[in-house]
């Protein structure tokens, strides 16, 4: 099924997306499995969800 | 219906007798049952990332059809984009990130990411738009990934890499910042910067080559486009690095204002005591500081129990404020950005999408300290003027009246000819005295400024 949203996702910026999730997955891949395995390592029972952004999900906030 | 709430037909917000109701519609019933039963919800509450709410009766609904109505808890003050300073912003679009992040790890995602959905709720920012969630495959590239940019990444990258005021623009932009404005007004060099190159200058030209696309034929719709789940959490990693690795540091002369008047120690002392006794004989609950510099007298008021707005004029001084008060620091007070001589407009659809400062509701009081003898003299008002601007904002009113003789008006005055006749005290007296009772005027010590306390006729 076609994606419909009721914003304008606008064709660009769709077809941007699919440009960079191809070259950014790679880097973020073997970047998530460094920190999954440092965080093995170190023997952390808990191993950083993607939605952490990883080993530095600092903010201001 | 309240008249921003006619974007999205999955469903509305309204007022009955005061509440806040949302009425949700069959079009979004199934996405509201998985968001709501899925624990989505609960996990957003828990963390404070959305705004709680109580469900309704369905007979409260304001329209037939309704699959679901909702009484939100209500945000006390309505604040916009246009009104927050650096950090705010950021730590909005941080937060619209981690919505989209955690709805993705619960099959979900956010169908908008509107600057508007959020809003400065006791020093954090908080979700206020229930119906911000559907179902979705995480091999769908991201309908909102464009309103993010124009919303929150252009402005913020305009504000760290051009200038403060940057963020004043979206008040003309509703819809956010269009990406090719902003990437022709971002300097050059932040073409080398990974994120905005993609996000803000990349962006900007796939847009502007996809405008010459044909119109696809009658009845279709373009083909759905792919990416990787991988592909997916990696666009929004990048998008988080971009944000959070934008800065901006707060600088301006009245950043260190505070710092810098003509107050003695046994002057400032007075000025305290003087405030801190009229907000006791008050006994409000909220307080309007207008023109509060980075917050001294706003803390005062929430030491005294008040729940405070401190408006200002300089993105800096507001920025200074807000590190300090997020958070824990001091959750009944907000700082915003505004200039009281141009104040927030009603903008938008019929100029009522978007509130005036003055149909944002009322304080109790409002502090207007040091401030009069720049409305007054710095941008010409004369004094009846101010003071039936002031009585229109709030019931009662703390004025500090700085004579001619100050050292601050004598600085107002030092390269223009003297207009100001009426500019005395005997004038103030005279001109608030017309919208207002004079209940208190007790002149601080070592200075010769003075303080009135005044109620409304």
């Amino acid at each position: 099924m076609p994606l419909l949203a009721y914003i304008d996702p606008g064709s660009g910026s769709m077809l941007l997306q699919v440009l960079l999730a191809g070259v950014l997955a790679v880097p973020f891949f073997f970047r998530r499995m460094i920190s999954d395995g440092w965080h093995r390592i170190r023997g952390d029972r808990t191993v950083v969800k993607p939605s952490e952004g990883g080993e530095d999900a600092t903010t201001d906030r | 219906m309240d008249p921003a709430s006619f974007r999205d037909p999955s469903g509305f917000v309204y007022r009955r007798d005061g509440i806040l109701y949302r009425q949700v519609q069959p079009s979004a019933a199934d996405d509201w049952e998985a968001f709501t039963s899925g624990g989505l919800y609960r996990a957003l509450v828990a963390d404070r990332l959305i705004v709680e709410h109580a469900d309704a009766p369905l007979d409260a609904a304001a329209l037939p059809g309704a699959v679901g109505v909702i009484r939100p808890r209500a945000i006390e003050t309505i604040s916009y984009p246009y009104e927050w300073c650096f950090s705010q912003l950021k730590e909005a679009a941080l937060l619209t990130l981690e919505l989209q992040s955690r709805a993705l790890d619960a099959g979900m995602r956010l169908k908008d990411a509107s600057a508007y959905n959020i809003q400065l709720d006791a020093g954090r920012p908080i979700l206020i738009d229930s119906l911000s969630f559907e179902r979705a495959d995480a091999t769908e590239p991201w309908p909102a990934y464009r309103q993010f940019c124009e919303h929150f990444l252009a402005p913020l990258a305009l504000i760290a890499h051009r200038d403060a005021r940057c963020g004043l623009m979206l008040r003309d932009f509703i819809d956010g910042i269009p990406l090719d404005f902003a990437a022709r007004l971002l300097p050059g060099r932040t073409r080398f910067n990974l994120g905005l190159s993609a996000h803000l200058h990349l962006h900007a030209r796939a847009q502007r080559r996809a405008a010459h696309d044909p119109a696809p034929p009658e009845g279709s719709t373009r083909p759905a486009r792919k990416i990787s789940e991988t592909g997916q959490r990696a666009l929004l990693d990048s998008l988080r690095r971009t944000v959070a690795g934008l800065r901006w540091e707060p600088e301006s002369h009245w950043a260190g204002y505070a710092g810098a008047t003509s107050y003695s120690e046994a002057g400032t002392a007075s000025k305290g005591e003087i405030v801190r006794e009229m907000l006791a004989t008050i006994g409000g609950a909220t307080a309007w500081d207008v023109g509060a510099n980075t917050g001294a007298y706003s803390a005062l008021a929430a030491d005294a129990g008040y729940r405070v707005v401190a408006w200002d004029q300089d993105a800096a001084s507001v920025e200074a404020h807000w590190r300090r008060v997020r958070g824990d620091g001091n959750p009944a007070i907000l700082p915003l950005i505004c200039d009281l001589a141009n104040p927030s407009p009603a903008i938008g659809w019929g100029l009522e999408e978007r509130a005036s400062l003055f149909d944002r509701g009322q304080p109790d009081v409002i502090l207007a300290l040091a401030l009069v003898h720049h409305l007054a003299i710095g941008n010409n008002v004369p004094l009846p003027g101010v003071a039936g601007l002031f009585a229109r904002m709030a019931p009662r009113a703390i004025v500090e009246f700085v004579p001619k003789e100050d050292p601050m008006t004598r600085r107002l005055l030092a390269a223009r000819r003297d207009i100001f006749e009426g500019y005395s005290i005997e004038g103030f007296r005279e001109a608030f005295g017309g919208p207002y009772r004079i209940i208190r005027e007790t002149p601080v010590t070592d200075s010769p400024r003075t303080l009135f306390l005044l109620e409304r006729r």
